[in-house]
């Protein structure tokens, strides 16, 4: 009974909290990561997708230092994760394509979530720098040192983009290129005589609009992603600006750390599964075959 | 997507405000192509080789459960009729040891049948042959008795042709 008050009595306490201090300013992770280099493309969200790139490749190598043919210790965990997503895929594309795109959808997901969960660690993203007017000397703008790497749209662009290509590669390699034009415009179902020549301008419609549906796919994987990701980040620093004191700066945002990490997972999911998704639309057709 | 990415192409357009730029979206898709390769190459291909080399060692070793439950159901399947064919054989055996005992029984039957008819034949031949040589020496003994006897009720003496003569009579005598 009075943990359960106890409970109630700092929830409300930390809801009070954020209503004055909703209102107040404070710097905010800027929309667009900032270049590091006026010669080279190089912005600070790819320095943290190279460590989130270390950090997988540290694991794997020390996971497969001394490979066994019975696993135990970190081969065991990074086997265990590794055959799950591998396991997961396989139920839903089927064993022939999920051998075939495993490199990357695999590869997809566990950058994903590790840069994702990387962004959540304490600096990335609020520690840097404010950007001052050189004339009149106010604050225009803030500078993170490192920034996640899913918060910039054109990470997150850029993997949309990889996949879209490799999603052409791969549907017109499983089904040939007329299968794929058939696939997208051609009648489905068993027609004959007149229906046929009804139904061939319906589909050649459909067709388009499934042209549409696909072109439109990687903007949606984009933004979803950059979405989830900036607007979590946006969400957590603005939270911790929230209290007056600054030592208690994490308190407010404490409870969304959590829902971040969800997030973070459920985001990488999601990536992933439309990939899959999206890929076994266009290759159901080949994918039977093969089996 | 080629709406948007023509809107960014003309300027900032709608994906500037987001931060999108074209020199850091080809950089980062340079970036993540790498990134791709690196973790292929260095992270999940040894534990894909891994999984790989155990799925195979499991598929393998189950071929191979196979192969030796349909060897051992052959091997038993073989042993059975190997059983089968050899208590066939014994039965026949049984059988043949059977009626050739019961063969060499009969001719063993018939042998000492035949053996005994022989030792019969031969003792009844012996015991004629005794007979007769009994009946001889009886006969011989009569006349030197009916030789005597005359000799002494008629006070002769009788020559040796006397005496055939009385034996051959007093023994057609007798038979009669």
């Amino acid at each position: 009974m009075f943990s359960r008050r106890l409970t109630l009595s700092v929830l409300l306490a930390w809801l009070s909290s954020l209503a004055p201090a909703l209102a107040a300013g404070g710097h905010a992770l800027p929309l667009d990561a900032p270049r590091l280099s006026d010669y080279l493309p190089i912005n600070n969200s790819m320095i943290a997708v190279w460590i989130g790139v270390g950090v997988i490749v540290l694991f794997c190598r020390a996971a497969t230092k001394q490979m066994k043919l019975i696993p135990s210790g970190l081969q065991n965990v990074a086997e265990w994760l590794f055959e799950s997503l591998y396991g997961f895929l396989e139920g839903l594309l089927g064993a022939h394509l999920t051998k075939r795109t495993f490199w990357f959808l695999g590869s997809t997901f566990f950058f994903i979530i590790t840069v994702n969960y990387l962004a959540l660690i304490p600096g990335v993203g609020t520690a840097g720098w404010e950007m001052l007017d050189k004339e009149t000397g106010e604050v225009i703008g803030f500078t993170p040192l490192l920034r996640g790497g899913n918060a910039d749209l054109n990470m997150t662009a850029a993997m949309a983009l990889t996949f879209a290509l490799l999603w052409f590669y791969w549907a017109i390699s499983e089904n040939g290129f007329k299968g794929f034009m058939a696939h997208i415009f051609a009648p489905k179902g068993d027609f004959g005589g007149i229906m046929l020549v009804l139904m061939v301008p319906v589909f050649l419609f459909v067709g388009v609009l499934e042209v549409i549906s696909i072109l439109i796919r990687p903007v949606a994987l984009s933004f979803r992603l950059f979405g989830n990701i900036y607007g979590g980040e946006q969400t957590l620093e603005k939270l911790m600006l929230l209290m007056p004191n600054k030592y208690l700066h994490f308190l407010p945002a404490l409870p969304f750390y959590f829902v971040e990490l969800l997030v973070g997972f459920v985001q990488a999911l999601v990536f992933t599964l439309l990939c899959a998704i999206f890929l076994k639309l266009i290759c159901d057709h080949g994918d039977e075959e093969h089996h | 997507m080629m709406t948007l990415l023509a809107a960014a192409a003309s300027g900032d357009g709608i994906l500037g405000p987001f931060g999108f730029s074209w020199p850091l979206f080809f950089a980062q898709v340079i970036n993540f192509i790498l990134v791709i390769l690196v973790l292929k190459k260095f992270a999940f291909g040894p534990i894909q080789q891994m999984l790989e080399q155990r799925r195979a060692r499991i598929v393998e070793g189950e071929e191979k459960l196979k192969r030796i439950e349909q060897q051992l159901a052959d091997s038993e399947e073989q042993t059975a009729a190997a059983i089968a064919k050899a208590n066939d054989e014994a039965k026949r055996l049984i059988e043949e040891a059977r009626e050739s005992a019961a063969s060499l029984s009969e001719a063993k039957a018939q042998e000492a049948i035949d053996q005994a008819q022989q030792i019969l034949t031969k003792a009844e031949a012996a015991a004629r042959a005794e007979r007769q040589q009994i009946a001889a020496e009886l006969k011989k003994e009569f006349g030197h008795l009916v030789a005597a006897t005359t000799a002494q009720v008629t006070g002769k003496v009788l020559n040796d042709e006397d005496k055939a003569r009385i034996n051959q009579e007093a023994l057609a005598k007798v038979e009669s």
